[in-house]
């Protein structure tokens, strides 16, 4: 059974009459235990979709969806608040710049025993303040930070990023979600600390099945942790699959884009050539083009990219275009999704 | 914090130094004599004068003329008032306690009133609620002081006879001068009309402490609302939110300890105008403090007084800007300024 | 055959256009900046508006109520004093005096700040570090007491009351271009004119004072309304304008002693006070909003 099901989630803005689709029909669903990516550029929207699904939006944004199930519930049945409620229980989310996160007027410590559940402890109050230290302490060695007193009398200003993001998983870990969204986790730190993160993240999922849904710009990166992946261009739903699927055998013109931009596949190029780029840049909100929003950019468009492209489904590798690379000319698809 | 504490001590020392240039200064720029208008001596004989001309160094130049007065002042000998020819010292530590009083119970009442329909109006943003605080806010902002005073007393003193409105305490009551604010005396006084006295002082105070909250009431709704504003757009109360707090939670947990730490500053500096608005406020109340005597002063040309007035009020305001800030040093532990890493 | 426009053409108006069109959208700005001007007409064409001199009163017809109470007269439409003037010829004048004076008084100290801020922001070393203390100095005292102090040295009345506030405005129009040019100055436009060559003079000119006018144009409503209030409360401690001058301030002290007979000559200059100020906060609060929109924009 799929964890999270969602089809065609729209978010709009609705500014002086007029609605600017920021995210346009994306579609996306996991399964328990797996990891996926979410990749796009900046602009392709994937934190608004990261965060429709926590619901964390302003009000000014819209958001439809044709079906938001989580683990079987539909969701958009229930009221806001009941919503919020499922959700904070079993969604956690992590996000980018982790020291701006978190409250730089409390202590460490404070934050994370807010993050525990009310309900998992029991006695009176002195005992619970008691069990809260414990839990918070647990949960500081789950992620790796060994001598957690320095860290629990600490501000968030006196710690480095990747410790802050440390911390931001364990405030994620404390209501023991079963799915846990990563938003461009460390986009704001060196090599070598994205390699912990990472190898963090991997550990959790595989020891307590814990799903996760990975946001990020860079391809290349991710396939070496994540088993799907899902690729969005400005707000539109480009492809999704295997890692492998996407990697090797990508469908989409700018999947293929993608792959082919980052170092590894232009190491066989000779010195001082041009990289393999797509020419001009991501459409600004304010003009975005009908259709197939790569339509502009892409070197295989033709007149019917006018049309908004519906998702084709060759052995659950799902893409969204007219023309997409088949390297198997005579595949057949298995079923319109 | 020894850095911090250094800092600001200099800064103090230099500020009032300037203060004490300017009101040195004010003495040869008021017409008449600028001894007589040092030393307040305006029924001086000869004798006298030439005492007089020894103690301020008339006959050297100017520099040292600056030093005797500096002495004079850390003798804390601020000449003689030319209206009443009483010491100025002794009249200043009369009146300064209660014009003391009457502003922080206007401040008090100010932040109390002001900060939460900031807060209020921020949370509701753009809606009707925060379209209401803000229209009112801007006419209390803008309604001149003496009107409102005066109207004040019309309608509670005059119409209602709720509220006296002059004086700081009823003339029956006899209460021993401690510390100079009433409140404070009269608590600590054993006199067997306690709590009487102690209701009628408070009646007193109400309605000037209230008309003078007016204006900064305004001020900090403002500076409330839009730190709140800042402080909800914020990161980390969308991961607060995310985190799964609820949100009343958010706020009072997090929000509000924030957004007060972004506007105490402003708070501090707002006291210099609080104390211009007291001035205006204790002449239309008959308040026995500061401001009136300055202002009777004035239109007695009783140039020693202004001069020692305008010091007296000039470094009384910079101590509490300056106690601001200590406090605000206290309260946010990103401005102590100390890094470690983990 | 004339060909149809396909495309969109962008407009771009320039910075202060787009304030204004955001200002005219805004309506509750816009009645205020109508009243703002309707003030600034009665300020100067009072002379020939007013029915009544207000000076010379009609000694026989002393405290008359205004026209809606039972005893009033309509040619005297809000009543008169105790010497028999017509307190709307009063008001009226008293326009051109609190209202017309503030505005004097904003467009001297603009004028004159923002000249020593600009020269100021453009020294560095000590000079301006001293500066800055001086001025920070200054503006802890209270601009009231600044105010009473500078008329105590040079006397009472309304030309001394005008220095007066002109003094104590000028130290807030430098500080803050001081503080607009200074950050001004370190975006990446202004280096590209060093670089370019350009003096210091023309940089002012050309690249900076375009782009903080509106932050100066706020603070003036601001300094205005400041002005209006203190000339007025001036007036009223008896240090401003002197009798028989019909400043609003002046006017409502001497209302005081006939308070409880004839409350109107108390009411209707404080509200001639209270609109005005309103009127002027009004224009800059839709400037600071249109400014906001502007910049989200």
């Amino acid at each position: 059974m799929n964890l999270l099901d969602i089809r065609n989630l729209s978010i709009e803005l609705i500014h002086n009459e007029q609605s600017i689709r920021a995210v346009d029909k994306v579609s996306l669903s996991m399964k328990e235990g797996e990891v996926r990516g979410l990749v796009g550029e900046s602009g392709s929207g994937k934190s608004l979709v990261a965060q429709a699904i926590v619901s964390v939006l302003n009000d000014k944004w819209h958001v439809h969806a044709d079906r938001f199930h989580w683990r079987g519930i539909d969701l958009l049945r229930l009221s806001i608040p009941e919503r919020k409620a499922i959700l904070s229980r079993d969604i956690a989310m992590i996000f980018q710049e982790p020291m701006a996160c978190l409250d730089p007027t409390t202590t460490i410590g404070e934050q994370l025993a807010e993050a525990i559940d009310e309900t998992q402890l029991s006695g009176f109050f002195w005992q619970k303040k008691q069990q809260r230290l414990t839990a918070t302490i647990k949960l500081l060695h789950k992620v790796g930070i060994k001598n957690h007193s320095a860290c629990i009398k600490s501000y968030p200003h006196q710690l480095t990023e990747a410790l802050c993001q440390r911390v931001m998983i364990a405030i994620a870990l404390a209501r023991q979600p079963i799915l846990l969204i990563a938003d461009e986790p460390t986009t704001a730190m060196e090599n070598t600390n994205q390699e912990q993160i990472f190898k963090l993240l991997a550990s959790l999922n595989q020891l307590k099945n814990m799903a996760i849904l990975l946001i990020s710009h860079d391809l290349e990166n991710i396939t070496h942790w994540t088993n799907t992946i899902t690729v969005m261009y400005s707000g539109q739903f480009v492809e999704a699959g295997t890692t492998a699927q996407i990697f090797n055998k990508a469908m989409h013109p700018y999947t293929q884009a993608l792959v082919d931009s980052s170092p590894m596949a232009n190491l066989h190029l000779p010195a001082k050539s041009r990289l393999m780029t797509l020419p001009g840049s991501i459409p600004i909100l304010q003009h975005l083009p009908i259709g197939c929003r790569l339509g502009p950019r892409c070197p295989r468009a033709q007149q019917d990219c006018v049309k908004a492209p519906s998702v084709s489904n060759f052995h659950g590798h799902k893409v969204s275009c007219h023309f997409p690379i088949l390297q198997n000319p005579k595949l057949k698809k298995t079923k319109r999704a | 914090m020894l850095t911090f504490t250094l800092r600001r001590l200099s800064l103090f020392i230099f500020t009032m130094l300037l203060l004490t240039l300017l009101s040195f200064s004010l003495s040869f720029l008021f017409p008449g004599d600028s001894l007589i208008n040092l030393s307040g001596a305006i029924y001086a004989t000869p004798n006298q004068l030439i005492q007089l001309n020894e103690s301020y160094q008339t006959s050297s130049n100017i520099f040292s003329q600056y030093i005797a007065y500096l002495k004079h002042i850390l003798n804390a000998d601020l000449g003689l008032s030319m209206a009443s020819q009483t010491q100025i010292s002794h009249e200043i530590v009369n009146l300064l306690p209660a014009t003391i009083e009457l502003s922080l119970v206007a401040l008090f009442i100010a932040m109390l009133t002001g900060i939460p329909l900031g807060f209020i109006a921020a949370i509701k943003h753009n809606k009707p609620s925060d379209n209401i605080i803000l229209s009112v806010s801007m006419v209390g902002y803008s309604i001149p002081v003496f009107w409102l005073g005066l109207l004040a007393i019309l309608t509670f003193s005059i119409n209602l006879g709720w509220l006296p409105s002059a004086g700081q305490i009823s003339l029956l009551f006899e209460i021993k001068l401690v510390t100079g604010i009433q409140i404070i005396d009269i608590l600590l006084s054993d006199s067997p009309y306690k709590w009487q006295a102690f209701s009628d002082a408070t009646a007193h105070i109400i309605l000037p402490a209230c008309v003078i909250a007016v204006a900064p009431a305004t001020i900090f709704i403002r500076l409330a609302r839009t730190s709140m504003i800042e402080v909800l757009n914020t990161s980390y109360i969308r991961a607060a939110s995310a985190k799964g707090l609820s949100f009343q939670q958010i706020i009072f947990r997090h929000a509000i300890r924030n957004a007060l730490i972004k506007m105490i500053r402003h708070v501090g500096l707002q006291f210099a105008n609080l104390v211009t608005i007291a001035m205006v406020t204790e002449v239309i109340f008959s308040w026995p403090g500061i401001g009136r005597w300055l202002i009777t002063s004035i239109n007695q040309r009783d140039y020693t007084a202004i001069q020692s007035g305008l010091l007296v009020l000039s470094c009384f305001i910079f101590v509490i800007h300056i106690l601001t800030d200590f406090i605000y040093a206290a309260l946010n532990p990103l401005a102590r300024g100390n890094r470690h890493g983990s | 055959m004339a060909r149809d426009k396909i495309y969109l053409e962008e407009v771009f108006p320039s910075p202060f256009m787009q304030l204004w069109l955001i200002f005219r959208r805004t309506p509750v700005a816009m009645v205020g900046f109508s009243c703002f001007i309707f003030l600034i007409i009665l300020a100067i064409f009072a002379p020939v508006l007013a029915p009544h001199s207000p000076i010379e009163g009609q000694l026989n017809m002393p405290l008359l109520p205004p026209a809606w109470h039972i005893d009033g007269d309509v040619s005297y439409l809000l009543g008169t004093d105790e010497l028999g003037r017509d307190m709307l010829s009063r008001l009226m004048y008293g326009t051109s005096l609190t209202f017309g004076l503030s505005f004097i008084v904003v467009i001297i100290s603009l004028v004159v700040g923002v000249l020593i801020g600009s020269f100021s922001a453009l020294t560095t070393g000590i000079k301006s570090s001293f500066l800055n203390h001086f001025l920070d100095v200054i503006l802890s005292i209270p601009s009231l007491l600044l105010a009473i102090i500078i008329v105590a040295i040079l006397g009472p009345g309304i030309n001394n009351t005008l220095w007066a506030v002109v003094m104590v405005l000028i130290p807030q129009f430098v500080h803050i271009t001081r503080y607009a040019v200074k950050e001004e100055f370190r975006k990446d436009y202004v280096l590209a004119s060093r670089l370019d060559g350009a003096s210091p003079f023309r940089i002012l000119y050309y690249s900076i004072f375009p782009n903080i006018v509106d932050r100066i144009m706020s603070q003036a409503t601001l300094a205005q309304s400041a002005a209006i209030l203190d000339i007025a409360t001036l007036g009223f401690l008896g240090l401003g304008a002197q009798i028989p001058l019909p400043e609003w301030g002046a006017t409502l002290a001497n209302g005081l002693d006939l308070f409880y007979i004839a409350p109107w000559t108390v009411y209707l200059p404080g509200l001639a006070i209270l609109f005005a100020v309103v009127v002027t906060n009004l224009v800059g609060e839709g400037i600071r909003h249109a400014l906001k929109l502007r910049k989200e924009r």
